[in-house]
């Protein structure tokens, strides 16, 4: 019992890094623009199948880089041509547009790549578990979680130490005073945006490996990043990324104990989150740091 | 921001009027698929076609759509064209279901309704359609009820129940890969019939269950249910999830390495699902409902292949396409006997009515059981083939050809009291 709690920990925070990808980009999002981005599972599926269509023409590592950058291609035009319009009014406006998004999306997929599911294999060399006894830790779930680690801390090496990065930063406490300075604020929101749909990209490429490829297939993972956003508390990217951990854990756990409930888990932590510190675990000051 | 709202380009009333004729635009006129003739006979296919049953909702489309152009080439119903109308049920939405049922019957004036993938919803379509005494044939779900403790004078299924789904193969997987279980099982009605026919076949055999691992409908990660699994160390781990959990559950499985110390094994498979793994997720002893090569000659098994090609962009088949196809053409072979498309006369002669080879398919004998107006179609039993051999969508090898007859349970069994009006 004690070693099966343990593999469901350590399984649950490689989950939970997944989780955190997704909600990370949701976030920056949602801090600097005030967009309830409700396209990013859409987003995400966008990322899966262009990894998909470009897999025999650049392998599975070139996809994995061109394919989140198509992405945020796609998410900056749709910035420009929708998003845009709806700042400064009320998030219901945007997240209505991005509800719809969502649902175009879906059937847009689905009639490009259709609607039976396709098959995405990951490279052969990461295709099996490290060992016998920890047959959960595969070669590919280590390589998410390093990928995780990587673009997670090259992020905050960016908010932190770069203009870009110091204005996103104030943008997301006070953007009228930093747009009064002289901060082309449009350019930043854009840049924003592109940064966190890369950023869903990347997360469908990585999520194409263990799940299967549909139209669909982001609704599953689009709520755990909502309520990874909401545990962590809104504003602080540090307590997003705590905040997809925590939940990949509890799932993981509860999984043991009380399988069926182990969905539930996460809406449960949410509800208390929301009764004991509605602003969320870290989600004090609206900063990174 | 009031000021910002006002000289907008969008203001809030613009959009909730966009936002409700949106909503809207799904009740508008229904796609006509087909319309010749003066007064046709009107069938009404209320199926996914949106969301995660899409696939297998478009492909039972394409078979009906088949049948019916075929029946229309050859003069359609008692010399009637036959015009199918198709709405989108949702994958899940039993309220849009039920919704688009009653306007298909109401508006559309359809003969014959037919639908639903999705178990839940099928029982909720039933309702509709017997208070309005319309006939109603269910193609593809699978939970005991619909021909059991729910069967209604006036609806009739193709699929299996999941009770002889479960007799069908369980025997072979008790002699085959030893007496200790272990299950996933997807946590809602269909999962849970399943489980029970599984377990009714073990005990009686004389095995065990390990566990069962009951999980939420549309969940991504299995390793949590994996571990458990096989922690419990058991000999088979049967996985009952279907649709794009199966893909997600057994593609964990082969990357985790399971399938090289535990079996992998479980009841129904779909090739919808199959085509969606990569090779290496291919494993295991499975059940197909309908299979589109089977190793005998079987009349008219080619051309229907062929067909479904020319429909499908190259597409073989599927149990899904075969339950649409067999759907119309029961209807009309019934009607043609009948003499007469009144729902009630229908019914009557649907009840043990025996599908001719053109339709059937397969070797052995399949007709409608008048008890509980369940299809009795064979199951081919086989293992998944990791590459396709001869054709890439051959990636199923049959071993057996089990009759319904032998699958199913006595109607005594089913709970279903039939009362068919006079």
């Amino acid at each position: 019992m004690l070693q099966l709690i343990f593999f469901n920990i350590t399984n649950g925070l490689i989950v939970g890094a997944f989780y955190a990808l997704m909600a990370i980009g949701l976030s920056l999002i949602l801090n600097l623009s005030n967009v309830i981005n409700f396209a990013h599972g859409g987003f995400l599926v966008i990322g899966a199948y262009l990894a998909y269509t470009l897999t025999p023409y650049l392998g599975f590592w070139g996809a994995l880089i061109v394919a989140p950058f198509l992405t945020a291609m796609i998410g900056l035009i749709v910035e420009r041509l929708l998003i845009r319009r709806l700042y400064g009014r009320d998030p219901l406006y945007s997240l209505l547009l991005t509800f719809g998004l969502a649902f175009i999306i879906e059937d847009g997929t689905r009639q490009i790549w259709g609607a039976q599911g396709l098959p995405f294999s990951v490279p052969q060399a990461l295709a099996s578990p490290l060992s016998y006894e920890f047959f959960f830790i595969t070669g590919y779930r280590m390589f998410m979680v390093a990928m995780v680690a990587i673009v997670v801390g090259l992020l905050f090496v960016l908010l932190r130490y770069t203009r870009i990065g110091v204005r996103i930063r104030a943008g997301t406490l006070d953007l009228e005073t930093v747009a009064s300075l002289g901060v082309n604020v449009h350019a930043l929101r854009s840049l924003n945006f592109a940064v966190g749909i890369f950023l869903a990209g990347l997360g469908g490429v990585l999520a194409a490996g263990q799940l299967g490829l549909e139209p669909t297939m982001g609704d599953g993972l689009l709520m755990p990043s909502f309520i990874a956003i909401i545990v962590g508390g809104v504003g602080s990217l540090t307590g997003t990324l705590l905040g997809g951990l925590l939940i990949g854990v509890a799932a993981g756990v509860t999984a043991v104990i009380f399988p069926s409930a182990s969905d539930a888990v996460m809406y449960v932590m949410m509800a208390i989150v929301l009764l004991v510190r509605p602003r969320g675990l870290l989600g004090e000051e609206g900063m990174m740091t | 921001m009031i000021r910002r709202l006002a000289s907008g380009a969008l203001d809030r009333r613009t959009l909730i009027k966009a936002g409700a004729a949106v909503g809207l635009v799904p009740f508008a006129a229904p796609y006509i698929l087909s319309a010749r003739g003066e007064t046709p006979v009107k069938i009404g296919l209320d199926n996914p076609l949106t969301g995660t049953y899409a696939a297998v909702g478009q492909n039972e489309l394409i078979g009906c759509q088949l049948a019916v152009d075929q029946l229309n080439a050859k003069g359609g119903i008692l010399g009637r064209q036959i015009e199918l109308l198709s709405e989108d049920s949702t994958s899940g939405d039993a309220g849009t279901a039920v919704q688009k049922a009653r306007k298909m019957i109401d508006r559309d004036n359809v003969d014959l309704l037919v639908g639903n993938v999705n178990s839940a919803l099928a029982l909720a379509m039933a309702q509709v359609t017997n208070e309005k005494g319309v006939l109603h044939i269910v193609p593809g779900g699978h939970t005991d009820g619909i021909t059991g403790t729910d069967c209604k004078w006036n609806v009739f299924r193709v699929c299996n129940t999941t009770r002889m789904e479960a007799n069908s193969i369980c025997p072979l997987l008790f002699k085959t890969y030893g007496k200790k279980w272990h299950f996933i099982t997807p946590d809602y009605a269909f999962g849970h019939t399943l489980y029970d026919g599984c377990e009714a076949n073990l005990k009686k055999l004389g095995g065990t269950v390990t566990g069962n691992e009951l999980t939420p409908l549309g969940i991504t990660d299995f390793s949590a249910y994996l571990i458990k699994a096989r922690a419990a160390n058991p000999d088979v781990l049967i996985v009952l999830v279907q649709g794009n959990d199966m893909v997600n559950c057994l593609k964990q499985i082969s990357q985790f390495g399971i399938d090289k110390q535990i079996h992998v094994a479980g009841t129904q498979q779909e090739l919808e699902s199959v085509l969606a793994m990569p090779s290496e997720a291919r494993v295991g002893v499975w059940m197909f409902e309908w299979y589109w090569k089977q190793a005998a000659a079987t009349p008219g098994l080619d051309q229907f292949v062929a067909d479904i090609r020319k429909r499908s962009g190259g597409k073989v088949p599927t149990a899904r396409t075969w339950f649409g196809y067999v759907t119309i053409h029961a209807y009309a072979l019934a009607c043609a006997q009948a003499k007469s498309i009144d729902a009630k006369a229908v019914a009557k002669t649907l009840g043990d009515m025996e599908l001719p080879p053109e339709v059937k398919l397969q070797p052995n004998k399949v007709y409608f059981r008048g008890g509980d107006h369940q299809l009795m179609l064979s199951d081919f039993i086989g293992e998944l083939r990791q590459q396709g051999d001869g054709d890439p969508e051959n990636l199923f090898k049959v071993n057996d050809i089990v009759s319904g007859d032998s699958t199913a349970p006595a109607v005594s069994e089913t709970g279903c009291k039939m009362n068919m009006p006079t």
